[in-house]
């Protein structure tokens, strides 16, 4: 074959085998950021039957990190252990903004209130002017403003759905407010009902029902994400 | 050998004493609580002959996470820190009464209200006042620990201030004089809040 001739079937075979290459090529895994508040000298706050918050954040990420995992998420963590030394929020912030997660929970417990506290910050949406303008850091949340209140809404319906009482309202919390991407804090508190004894936030099946809830309300919000962007690519 | 009749009788007296015993037991421990338990009709503030005036709390709820203004008379010195002061010390003491819906532990709990001119108004605003509210570090330190139940705090007395003090547009906090993190490990006491109207009732999530 005459070189003119070998190039020419070069590029033919280059455009016949893109398309299937780029079909065998796997979808990009979401990636979620979770941080279980508090730890090591931080205990956070003290609950019933001489729990720590900061040990009952932990186990309830690992319970779920295992639901997201499942259902096909990329999970990055803060912490999978008691850190021996402070963890400061500004560090947690740090690690989600340098991983431009699709969604970041921050998980927290208390013994007042009722049910789940789904909290968005409570900055002033921003429009940002310009793109490339410097995101101060005590207000970096507030350009995902919108973003972070379609999510704590997605994940407030699947709560709703799964028949557990939740409450959605916003609050100034680090790292809440540093954090560049959708971001909320869940903070679980005990279950009152009035006909029956309340349920500790130490209960396991409790605790197994809202992450359930939490893991189909990302998988909705995936593919609401990825809903939106289809067109926007299609455009393209 | 003891009669029947006198074994009979002794075990029906010792039941009695042990029956009286419990009965006693249980009525002292009944009016221990009854007279260590706050109540709502103990007088917080000095009965005064000053004339009173209508003031509006920023009540919270911890059971919904919402914040309802309410009218209550009372009577106020007029310089703004020290009617600050007083009109936050009489907040703080009402959610230490016992059918309170946002329970906080009783006790002195604003050292000082500082108010001047904010030195940093948002860009396009006018000058208005900062409040600085001085948080006493035993309030802090016996303050439940939670996102919302932080949160409801610092709103209500948000709130609250903004509702007496109008020119007040921007407050910030301290803990026995210093800049603290957090209230009691979540609301941030470092940040600078709006003196906005914080009265809410937050919102069922909606089907998008």
């Amino acid at each position: 074959m005459k070189p003119p001739f070998k190039l020419i079937a070069a590029l033919v075979v280059t455009f016949l085998t893109a398309p299937a290459a780029q079909a065998q090529q796997p979808t990009p895994r979401t990636v979620i950021f979770l941080d279980p508040a508090h730890g090591g000298p931080d205990p956070g706050a003290h609950l019933p039957n001489n729990i720590l918050e900061k040990d009952l954040t932990l186990a309830f990420a690992t319970r779920l990190r295992a639901q997201l995992s499942t259902a096909g998420f990329t999970l990055l963590s803060t912490r999978d252990a008691d850190p021996a030394v402070p963890f400061p929020t500004d560090q947690r912030a740090e690690i989600a903004n340098h991983a431009h997660p699709a969604a970041c929970l921050i998980l927290h417990a208390t013994s007042s209130g009722s049910g789940i506290h789904v909290i968005t910050s409570s900055l002033p949406e921003r429009q940002p002017d310009d793109p490339h303008a410097t995101i101060p850091w005590n207000t970096a949340q507030s350009a995902s403003i919108p973003q972070s209140l379609a999510l704590a809404n997605e994940i407030g319906l699947a709560l709703q759905h799964a028949k557990l009482p939740v409450i959605l309202s916003r609050a100034a919390i680090r790292p809440l407010d540093n954090i560049i991407c959708p971001a909320v804090a869940i903070e679980i508190a005990p279950l009152t009902r009035s006909d029956s004894e309340p349920t500790p936030v130490t209960d396991t099946a409790y605790q197994q029902n809202i992450a359930q809830a939490i893991s189909a309300a990302l998988t909705a919000w995936r593919s609401r994400i990825a809903a939106a962007a289809a067109p926007a690519g299609a455009q393209r | 050998m003891i009669p029947r009749y006198q074994r009979i009788l002794f075990w029906t007296l010792v039941a009695a004493i042990l029956l009286m015993i419990a009965f006693l037991l249980r009525g002292c421990e009944q009016a221990h609580k009854r007279l260590g338990a706050p109540s709502a009709d103990t007088p917080i503030a000095a009965p005064t002959a000053a004339s009173t005036e209508d003031i509006t709390l920023y009540l919270a709820n911890d059971t919904d996470a919402s914040i309802t203004p309410t009218t209550e008379s009372l009577s106020l010195p007029q310089e703004p820190s020290i009617r600050a002061r007083a009109l936050l010390d009489h907040l703080l003491a009402t959610y230490a009464l016992p059918a309170s819906a946002h329970p906080l532990q009783a006790g002195p709990a604003v050292a000082d209200v500082f108010i001047f001119t904010d030195p940093n108004p948002a860009p396009g605003d006018q000058p208005g006042q900062l409040a600085v509210i001085n948080l006493r570090g035993s309030f802090v330190d016996n303050h439940p620990s939670g996102i919302q139940v932080e949160a409801l705090t610092v709103n209500s007395i948000i709130g609250t201030l903004h509702a007496a003090l109008p020119q007040i547009t921007t407050i910030r906090f301290l803990v026995d004089g210093q800049p603290h993190d957090s209230l009691a490990g979540h609301a941030d006491l470092l940040h600078t809040y709006p003196a906005t109207d914080t009265a809410a009732k937050p919102m069922p999530p909606t089907e998008p």
